[in-house]
């Protein structure tokens, strides 16, 4: 048995070249016999009954066979071996270490803003969008419901290539999908304003005021022609460029103004389990202070 | 005495070189009645690598068949044939084997032991598996089919329900695919059993759990998921047999039985059956990556935990072969995001593989090359993976060669180039003597090249809906270039082959000798002989850490003051 | 060999090598393989309740075998009791209990062929019949085949038992195929259950 084997080997205490024997499980045909005899037993099936009856009997010699090699003790193969130390060296001697500084976690900010200046911003921005697109309304079609429509055409029951005049007039069902959109989607983007300023490198307000709402525009100008034809028709984009970056400015600039709070992955472990010890929080404070 | 604490002190021996003298006739009769877990590995990896030729030869024909429209060079009968066998050989014959010839010769290796824990089973295995393949192949002689001549199987690899039913698949030829299956399933159970015993039992001392090779602990988890994975299959083919000729209505829509549960249950088999396959890939990966960037593996328990993790997902995501059946809502919605939720495991083994060669010392010898374009195919397929798991997209795509190419890009983008760093990477363990490089480097460029050529461009007869398993197609369709060149791309994957196997065989005479340690590698097979005696280590070793060599060969710093 | 004076190895505490002996683990494997395969035909039963197109129905032809499920879970406790014994190296017991065992699942495997030869030449019942009688056959078959496999290899130890070739130290291998016996006994609980009170 193998496990015999090992423990007679396992307590030899000599060094040096010497000779010893190993058991290994002797070589045996009967499973080949038995593996054999059960394919030929199914084969019988496909070819003649014959070859099934064949197939058992190997079966029944293989396992017999098997069972004496096993019973009442395994059979086994004594090996002699000259045991010789072999040196294990490599030409590799010299182990660099890599070294991870801090910084390499800047990608994670420190600091982040809460949930709520996103929320804030959103808001704040979807309020500073709306008078740009009345006044758009206004100068274009003298409605300043044409926007509203333009934006909450879909709650307008049965509305299938409407005119312009029909667009210019007041839909009650507009106004409400057109406000449900309008602020859902402004305060998500404010929530990703939230989360994405601290990790824009320089000049936050640049980037997500005007960089961001120029490609967002290019992006949805290429895009709308596939997505939705019909609206496409009626967008002015100049006036549309106008009022999201009016949006950008004024959510980045609120998001800007928040107090910041540090996220929960740079905090100690201590705290991030929730266990309230405020001389922790003063200490760190001081830590970061000091960095 | 230092060396009264060195943890493994002696392993070589200078017994006389018995085999020389013997004639073939002896050689072969060791061969035959052996259990040692080395001479069974490599029985495996030849089976494998027979039937990788075999099912290829059977692919070209396709390929040939499919090059250009309205092609009649073979019949359809012979092409329902040719991609029921290609399937079944390349998963059963081909796969599976690979499975238990990497663990049947590297886990005792790895993990200290003598042989396997049961070495008789063992040999048991794999002669079910033999001559489970030989009576599959017997079919194309002995079966009995439609025609009354020699007929191959023709239902498929996953062999639907009504469609192997007597009425409609009469003949043997289905009786041979079910009976062939069984045969080797068995042998597959039995190498599984004996897999997870040997890595529980067989551990050398100091081996933990916890410091076991990534390699031997993938195929662990492999074997435990084949345990619970081939069973199924064995239970189905049971019933198909108990129809096809007790008169049992499992499936016999005329009785009130349905086809839809045979698909349920081979796709229970048969999904997991594909992250069985995909296993020894990651356990490959795992143990070449790290030894050629210079850095031990990153994020270890990490790996581990992705490992198991994935192990269990995938039992729970068969269905998303069966979208297009019709599935309640929350059915779809079940398997979408099951589906989805195996890109995490996997996404972290992709992550921690990058992240052992950021700032390693890479070496690209064969084996790397082979992993680093295996990790970029791996993503890949994983990324047309999770696309196909979105029901929509799916009921879309389904039975396109998109999916052809979605899987196709897992077995070889993945498995195929695995297998090849693989043997790259412990030939010379094996054999004592090192693979040709140039060689080595043609054969990986021009597999390379050919596999992109065939299987990016499948996707894109699946976009302009080319459905699988038709046999040719009219030249109007807009396929005909596209397919010309996946054919060509075939062709080249064949030469690249043949250079492989020509590098095989000249490198077993003429290759360069490798010495025990030729890749400086830390695990314990490069601690013993190339190729190593029958009973591996003279004395048992100890470790101490997950890279028991590193200690070593670097006394000064060693792994278990870290662990 | 390196003559560096540093040491090698981790200093101090030596604790003892333990690994679970092979026998049990693979054992274990071979049970959870073959949960596998009773899982599916039991998912088959299950899914095929009441969906025959014809009868006879299970309510119409099948009993409850309350005698013979006694008889095969009794055979558990026995084959404990001969486990037990036989780790103390009390010989004679150990045959008693072990061939208590044996006569239990004999009695278990007379009673499932009564059963059949009713249900097929009573109630005209075949694994053709219908549905039912496809799923019924299966899955109580396959448990009798196990039953069967079992008990050859009860009988074998006995053999051995009485020419007096199992001493104490076999009692490792001894409970590794107790182990097989215990998971045939709660497989019938599984099948029982499904067959004969749900299924009914």
């Amino acid at each position: 048995m193998g496990d015999n084997a090992r423990n007679n080997m396992s307590d030899h205490e000599e060094r040096g070249a010497h000779t010893e024997t190993i058991h290994l499980p002797a070589p045996t045909a009967w499973p080949l016999v038995l593996a054999f005899g059960f394919t030929l037993l199914c084969a019988g099936l496909v070819t003649n009954g014959f070859i099934s009856v064949l197939g058992g009997v190997l079966m029944l010699f293989g396992v017999v066979g098997w069972f004496r090699q096993v019973l009442p003790h395994e059979a086994h193969e004594d090996i002699p071996v000259v045991v010789e130390t072999i040196a294990i060296q490599t030409t590799r001697r010299q182990v660099e270490k890599i070294v991870v500084p801090e910084e390499d976690r800047a990608h994670l900010p420190v600091e982040t803003y809460p949930i709520v200046a996103g929320i804030k911003g959103g808001l704040a921005g979807s309020i500073a969008m709306i008078p740009p697109a009345l006044l758009y309304g206004l100068i274009a079609q003298h409605s300043i419901w044409y926007p509203v429509n333009l934006l909450g055409g879909a709650g307008v029951a049965n509305w299938r290539n409407p005119s312009t005049a029909d667009i210019a007039a007041f839909h009650w069902q507009g106004l409400i999908v057109a406000s449900i959109i309008h602020f859902v989607t402004c305060v998500l983007v404010g929530l990703l304003y939230g989360a994405m300023l601290p990790m824009l490198p320089r000049r936050p307000v640049l980037l997500g005021g005007i960089v961001a709402p120029v490609l967002w525009t290019g992006l949805l100008h290429s895009t709308m022609g596939v997505v939705n034809p019909v609206l496409d028709e009626h967008i002015a984009w100049g006036w549309f460029l106008v009022s999201q970056v009016i949006f950008g400015v004024v959510a980045g600039l609120v998001v800007a103004r928040q107090e910041r709070i540090r996220t929960s992955q740079s905090l100690p472990f201590v705290m991030r389990m929730g266990i309230e010890t405020p001389g922790l929080i003063h200490e760190h404070k001081e830590e970061d202070d000091g960095q | 005495m230092a060396d009264q604490t060195l943890p493994i002190h002696g392993s070589l021996d200078l017994t006389p070189p018995r085999e020389g003298e013997s004639t073939w006739l002896e050689t072969l009769h060791s061969w035959v009645i052996t259990v040692d877990h080395k001479k069974l590995g490599l029985m495996y990896m030849m089976l494998a690598i027979f039937f990788l030729l075999v099912g290829g030869a059977e692919v070209l024909l396709i390929r040939i068949q499919l090059a250009v429209p309205n092609n009649h060079l073979i019949s359809p009968q012979v092409f329902n044939r040719l991609f029921t066998m290609h399937g079944t050989t390349m998963v059963f014959l081909v796969g599976m084997p690979l499975v238990f010839a990497w663990a049947n010769y590297i886990i005792p290796l790895q993990i200290g032991a003598r042989d396997m824990a049961f070495p008789r089973l063992n040999a048991f295995s794999f002669w079910l598996t033999a001559f489970g393949a030989l009576l599959l192949y017997f079919s194309f002689l002995g079966g009995a089919g439609l025609y009354g001549m020699g007929n191959a199987p023709d239902v498929t690899w996953w062999a639907y329900a009504p469609l192997t039913a007597r009425a409609f698949s009469p003949g043997n030829a289905t009786d041979y695919w079910a009976l062939a299956l069984l045969v080797t399933g068995f042998g597959t159970l039995g190498g599984a059993i004996n897999i997870i015993a040997t890595t529980f039992s067989m551990r050398c001392k100091g081996m933990t759990l916890m410091r076991m090779p990534l390699f031997t602990w993938l195929l662990l988890v492999d074997s435990g998921l084949l345990l619970v994975t081939i069973t199924p299959l064995t239970a189905a083919q049971v019933m198909l047999l108990l129809d096809r000729y007790l008169g049992a209505h499992f499936f016999d829509t005329q009785a009130g039985g349905q086809a839809i549960l045979w698909m349920h249950f081979f796709w229970i088999f048969g999904h997991p059956e594909v992250y069985v396959l995909v296993f020894p890939a990651f356990a490959i990966a795992s143990e070449v990556i790290p030894v050629f960037s210079r850095k031990a593996i990153f994020g270890y328990p990490a790996m581990v935990a992705a490992g198991v993790g994935i192990g269990f997902v995938s039992l729970g995501v068969w269905a998303h072969h069966m979208f297009t059946v019709g599935m309640t809502s929350a059915g779809n919605a079940f398997f979408v995001l099951s589906t989805m939720l195996v890109g995490i495991p996997t996404g972290i083994k992709i992550f921690n593989w990058v992240a052992t060669m950021w700032g390693g010392k890479l070496r690209f010898a064969t084996p790397m090359l082979f992993s680093t374009a295996f990790l970029f195919q791996f993503l890949a397929a994983g990324l047309t993976g999770i696309m196909l798991s979105v029901a929509p997209w799916n009921w879309q795509l389904h039975g396109s060669y998109f999916v052809i190419a979605h899987f196709h890009y897992v077995l070889v983008g993945a498995i195929v180039f695995m297998v090849f760093a693989g043997i790259y990477y412990w030939f010379p363990k094996a054999t004592g003597r090192m693979m040709d490089e140039k060689l080595g480097k043609w054969h990986f460029w021009l597999f390379l090249i050919g596999f992109h050529v065939t299987f990016d461009t499948m996707h894109f007869l699946g976009f302009e809906g080319m459905p699988r398993w038709i046999y040719t197609y009219p030249a109007d369709r807009g396929w005909d270039h596209l397919n010309l060149v996946v054919s060509i791309g075939g062709l080249i994957q064949g030469v690249a082959v043949l250079i492989f196997a020509y590098n095989l065989v000249s490198s077993l005479f003429k290759g360069k000798i490798a010495g025990n340690d030729p890749w400086d590698a830390w695990t314990l097979e490069w601690s013993t002989a190339s190729p190593p005696p029958v009973y591996n280590f003279a004395t048992d070793p100890v470790v101490h850490s997950r890279r028991p060599l590193w200690d070593i060969k670097h006394p000064e710093d060693p792994d278990w003051k870290y662990e | 060999m390196s003559a560096t004076a540093i040491p090698l190895v981790p200093g101090g505490h030596e604790q003892t090598w333990h690994r679970p002996s092979r026998g049990r683990v693979g054992m274990y494997c071979l049970i959870i393989g073959e949960c596998a395969i009773f899982t599916i035909f039991v998912v088959a039963y299950v899914f095929y309740i009441g969906k025959s197109l014809n009868g006879p129905t299970p309510a119409q032809v099948l009993e409850v075998p309350i005698f013979n499920t006694i008889c095969l879970l009794s055979s558990s406790v026995t084959i404990w009791l001969a486990e037990r014994a036989i780790e103390r190296g009390i010989l004679r017991t150990f045959g008693l209990w072990w061939a208590a065992t044996i006569a239990l699942g004999v009695t278990f495997l007379i009673g499932t062929g009564l059963e059949w030869y009713k249900l097929i030449y009573h109630d005209g019942l075949t694994i053709r019949t219908n549905l039912f009688g496809t799923t019924f056959y299966s899955i109580v078959g396959l448990h009798a085949t196990h039953v069967v496999v079992g008990l050859t290899m009860l009988l074998l130890v006995l053999l051995f038992t009485l020419t007096g070739h199992v001493r104490e130290e076999h009692s490792e291998r001894i409970q590794v195929l107790a182990l097989y016996w215990h998971f045939v006994d709660a497989v019938w609980v599984v099948v029982f259950t499904v067959v004969y009170i749900v299924g009914r």
